[in-house]
């Protein structure tokens, strides 16, 4: 498995340069997000709703692939979306704060209560950690539920970012924000950060052993994946106008979760791949409604027993094939 | 792709073309007009049955104007067809259901979605794409000025409680109260209405901190503190149907002599399979549809409903109203509100047409007035029932005010 | 008080049926059965179907439960999860399958069985007075059925010949294996009979409250906290999580009325985790 991730993470040429690597990753998926799905959807504000749920939610499970990469298996990331809903939501309503400030003020308070939070639980691992980070999604809803001021209702009325009127600016801007987040995962992955996470997903021990402060890059992880949670909980906040304690569940933690491991955990794309895919799936699979959920389920299952590794290993697979066919 | 699951459901409507496809808004078929009504709202998951009654009942409407040959506006006859959307209570689902429907579909009328949540995601959608919809969720804003898209299809809990614990007081003496609230936002938000409620009543009020998380599988914790004080009426706010008989029977099990109450719908089919001989003595707010009042054309939709879904729903008694007016204020605005909501909106204030589904001659209008500053309710008769012997029998019927 | 002591019993009892369950396939698989919850529903909802539905007796109801149910796990066991074991890179990604299986099993029930909430008529009625406190019959009937079944497992795991294959299963794979132990079939069996236990488990509930299709996920979360408290993948540990939950949700909704008991719950329990990151039995990790 770490072969596999090495092979992408090192796969460019070498002494290729800084620059021409990040835009050898960067333009197909840049090319995806601004070129291909705007021209084909432009007229659809449904479509393009869809996507920009698409855009937002990958971004989110960008940063529970990189809780991954140290090897957690991260629920949490519902509890971090409401706590950046919320901060996004009050700023707003209460102070009047503009969207574009709102949304780094989530990032930086779901960064803190995710570094707070994160130092003690990050000892915990495997199941152990799942599912304490599970029962972390169920405390931050019921603890805006109790919060007192709130009257265990929602924040209504927020209103919509300036200058992201038509719903193809809010799909550019999600667009934006999901290569930025890609282009941070993928320069954490593939740097020297990238190796020690590896390394300590391996064996923290040995990690430890040969001098890394593994709990500090734990809790760096799992704080940067709490930002990208609050950024997309502020994102929605304003794109639906409302949050609620409701807003995000604990299946919105395990979607967040799935996403990444129907993309493929070996892979960046990983997350971005799943998640669009599965929220097209659900989408396109409205045509046989009361049926739509149940197929949802058979098709997770199907991918799973054919692929278990995540659809993007799909593609080395075949370049494998073909590699050799070819020789 | 929605037409095509559509008539899936609507079986024997005949096999039409299945090939309309993402980009194509709608089909034009030879002869007769379509009208295309949309339906929003939770139809998977542990809420499902609030969006399927609603689904249902558009359905069974529709059947029942289609096999008449359409619903007639402005001198046309119109096929009606349904379009459902299952948003599964996610806003995110939500926004891009109702997107579609009011975008790519074109349709300007809906029907839904069903919780605070999801009714206020829709606002922005709704105004911007000039649609009007009929959610089933209690938010004062939604029906407040400026916003005017939406039309409460039901009566709200806060303009129930009032007119149900006066009749109590006075009816049955009940003198002391207590509550037991869901834990969750439209649980405690109704407590809290109830609460100032019985205070104005004068009612002395034993308990209202009693909470349950809507997970909850043994009431018997939860029950146990507040039958202890054996107030003469337990307010089940915001039960769901699921719940209310689970707690009735826990109560009466520990010992519990006096009345409940729930401002929400109940369903008496589950009161009997859960409850069994501990169902009596629930008031609630009934769905709009006992036997005693209901007309003839209440009893033809109830026997459509059942054929569409299988059984009946009580709760389809109040649901049965939003298509029927909807298409009775359609024809009133005249054929030009059918892809334009600024006619139908006009002809709100004035429109009034009999009840349909009461056997007594009465007014259907649209209400809200007094809660909402404009009309942007549906005026579905109050019918406070009370369960007696296995089935709902009248308490009391009242209105909400214009 | 003693209200409080016979509420906290009940729960507990009909927790560990369900706490046994997950921590028996956990054990053996290493599979956090996500889809635990939906078996406990689909017990519900079989005894349901066929008490109500079909008119038959509640005993041959409980038994079609924990047949149908633990066929499904079994199937489960054999068709989905060996496969993904075997040619997956991670051991996590199972999880993604028991998500689907849930999803699965969850949309199957609310087609067959609709989305209303179901529950049967009571099988016996009349209330029992211990001291202070109130005990319907229906509840004591459930609490001793509960307890049988568990003394029944207890039994089972701890001195048949599959039950003490299927522990040392779950202590050390590779020296079972070497041992010479069936390991295919006594996986699938283990993973039979944890679903059959959620599956008697929902047939008993629904006795005195009712299931409804969309349970599932609400119960798999107890189950987790159950197994977090006692101890993932030990016996004892998940009776003991079982008793603490059940007696944690009698205490606080007696004591600490308001909406807060499930918070502190939640609070308290990953408080204890840092403490005891391995539960109160289980072993500390390696």
């Amino acid at each position: 498995m770490a072969a596999s991730l090495d092979a992408i993470a090192g796969r460019a040429p070498e002494r290729m340069g800084g620059v021409s690597r990040v835009l050898l990753t960067l333009l197909p998926l840049a090319a995806v997000l601004y070129g291909l799905i705007p021209v084909l959807f432009a007229g659809q504000p449904y479509w393009l709703n869809v996507m920009t749920n698409g855009a937002v939610l990958s971004f989110a499970s960008l940063g529970v692939w990189l809780t991954f990469a140290i090897g957690r298996v991260n629920i949490a990331q519902g509890a971090f979306a409401l706590l950046g809903g919320y901060v996004t939501a009050l700023l707003s309503t209460l102070y009047g704060v503009s969207f574009w400030l709102c949304l780094p003020a989530s990032a930086l308070v779901a960064a803190l209560v995710g570094a707070a939070i994160g130092w003690p639980l990050l000892r915990l691992r495997g199941i152990y950690f799942a599912m304490v980070t599970l029962s972390l999604t169920e405390a931050m809803r019921l603890a805006f539920l109790n919060a007192p001021g709130l009257g265990g209702g929602g924040i209504l009325n927020i209103p919509r970012p300036a200058g992201l009127d038509t719903p193809l600016a809010f799909y550019l801007f999600a667009a934006t924000l999901l290569l930025a987040g890609y282009l941070l995962v993928w320069r954490l992955a593939t740097s020297r950060i990238g190796w020690v996470f590896r390394s300590m997903r391996q064996n923290e021990e040995l990690a430890l052993s040969i001098g890394i402060d593994v709990a500090r890059y734990r809790v760096v992880a799992f704080a940067i994946c709490s930002a990208m949670g609050g950024v997309a909980g502020g994102c929605f906040a304003s794109l639906q106008q409302n949050i609620y304690p409701a807003s995000y569940t604990v299946s919105d933690s395990i979607n967040f979760m799935l996403y990444c491991f129907l993309g493929g955990l070996d892979f960046v794309l990983g997350p971005i791949v799943g998640t669009f895919g599965l929220v097209i799936a659900f989408e396109l699979l409205r045509s046989i409604q009361e049926y739509q959920a149940l197929l949802y389920g058979i098709l997770m299952i199907v991918v799973m027993l054919f692929l278990p590794n995540g659809v993007i290993s799909l593609f080395p697979l075949l370049v494998r094939r073909f590699g050799r066919g070819a020789s | 792709m929605v037409n095509a699951s559509r008539r899936s459901v609507l079986k024997g409507a005949g096999a039409l073309a299945l090939a309309t496809t993402l980009s194509t808004p709608s089909i034009v078929r030879a002869q007769e007009k379509a009208l295309r009504i949309g339906q929003l709202g939770v139809m998977s998951g542990p809420e499902a049955s609030w969006g399927l009654v609603n689904k249902y009942s558009a359905l069974a409407t529709a059947e029942m104007w289609n096999d008449k040959g359409g619903y007639e506006i402005g001198g046309t006859k119109y096929k009606i067809e349904i379009v459902s959307v299952d948003d599964r209570n996610d806003p995110k689902l939500t926004v891009s259901g109702a997107e579609r429907l009011t975008g790519s579909e074109n349709i300007r009328y809906f029907i839904g979605p069903n919780t605070d949540t999801t009714a206020t995601s829709v606002r922005p959608i709704a105004e911007k794409n000039n649609a009007i919809y009929f959610p089933y969720a209690f938010a004062r804003s939604l029906y407040t000025k400026p916003a005017e898209n939406a039309i409460l299809g039901m009566i709200a809990s806060y303009q129930v409680a009032p007119i149900m614990y006066q009749q109590l007081k006075e009816q049955r003496g009940v003198k002391t109260i207590g509550f037991v609230a869901r834990n969750d936002s439209d649980g405690l938000l109704q407590r809290d209405e109830g609460v100032k409620v019985a205070q104005t009543l004068g009612l002395e009020i034993v308990s209202s901190s009693d909470t349950y998380e809507p997970t909850i599988t043994d009431f018997f914790p939860v029950m146990s503190n507040l039958v202890s004080l054996a107030p003469d009426l337990i307010v089940l706010s915001s039960a769901a149907p699921a719940h209310a008989p689970q707690m009735m029977r826990v109560a009466r099990e520990l010992g519990f002599q006096g009345l409940f109450a729930c401002e929400a719908a109940q369903d008496i089919k589950i009161i009997n399979e859960v409850a069994g001989e501990y169902g009596d003595g629930l008031i609630s707010i009934g769905g709009a549809s006992t036997p005693e009042i209901r007309s003839p054309y209440m009893e033809e939709f109830i026997a459509r409903y059942t054929k569409v879904a299988g059984e009946w729903n009580d709760e389809a008694g109040t649901k049965a109203y939003a298509l029927e007016i909807l298409l009775a204020t359609l024809a009133a605005a005249g054929p030009e509100a059918i892809d334009d909501i600024a006619p139908f909106k006009a002809a709100i204030d004035g429109f009034s047409m009999k009840n349909p589904f009461l056997k007594e001659e009465s007014q259907l209008t649209y209400v809200g007035t007094g809660d909402f500053g404009q009309k942007r309710q549906i005026g579905v008769p109050m019918v406070i029932t009370e369960t007696k012997g296995g089935a709902f029998t009248t308490f009391a019927i009242s209105s909400v005010a214009s | 008080m003693e209200q409080i002591l016979v509420n906290g019993t009940i729960l507990a009892a009909n927790y560990a049926l369900i706490a046994l369950g997950i921590t028996l396939i956990f054990s053996i698989m290493n599979v956090l059965n996500f889809a635990h919850g939906q078996m406990f529903m689909l017990g519900g909802l079989i005894v349901y179907y066929v008490c109500v539905v079909l008119h038959l007796p509640y005993a041959l109801a409980l038994i079609a439960a924990v047949v149908i149910v633990g066929l499904i796990g079994m199937l489960f066991e054999d068709v989905f999860f060996q496969r993904v074991m075997r040619i997956s890179n991670r051991e996590e990604n199972t999880m993604l399958l028991a998500v689907g299986t849930s999803l699965l099993l969850e949309n199957a029930a609310l087609s067959l069985f609709g989305e209303k909430q179901r529950a049967i008529p009571p099988i016996v009625s009349g209330v029992y007075r211990i001291g202070n406190a109130f005990l319907p019959a229906s509840r004591a009937l459930v609490l001793v059925l509960s307890l049988v079944l568990i003394a029944a497992v207890l039994v089972f795991v701890n001195y048949t010949k599959t039950g003490r294959a299927m522990r040392a299963l779950a202590q050390d794979r590779t020296a079972t294996l070497l041992m010479g132990v069936d390991a295919k079939r006594i996986s699938t069996l283990g993973f039979g009979l944890g679903a059959a236990l959620a599956g008697v488990a929902g047939g008993l509930l629904i006795s005195i409250s009712g299931v409804n299709a969309g349970i599932g996920t609400a119960i798999s979360t107890k189950a987790f906290i159950m197994i977090m408290i006692g101890g993932a993948g030990v016996i004892s540990g998940s009776l003991l999580g079982a008793v603490v939950l059940g007696f944690a949700e009698a205490i606080g909704y007696a004591l600490i009325p308001g909406s807060v008991t499930y918070l502190l719950i939640f609070v308290a329990l990953i408080v204890f985790l840092l403490f005891r990151p391995q539960g109160i039995m289980g072993k500390p990790a390696a």
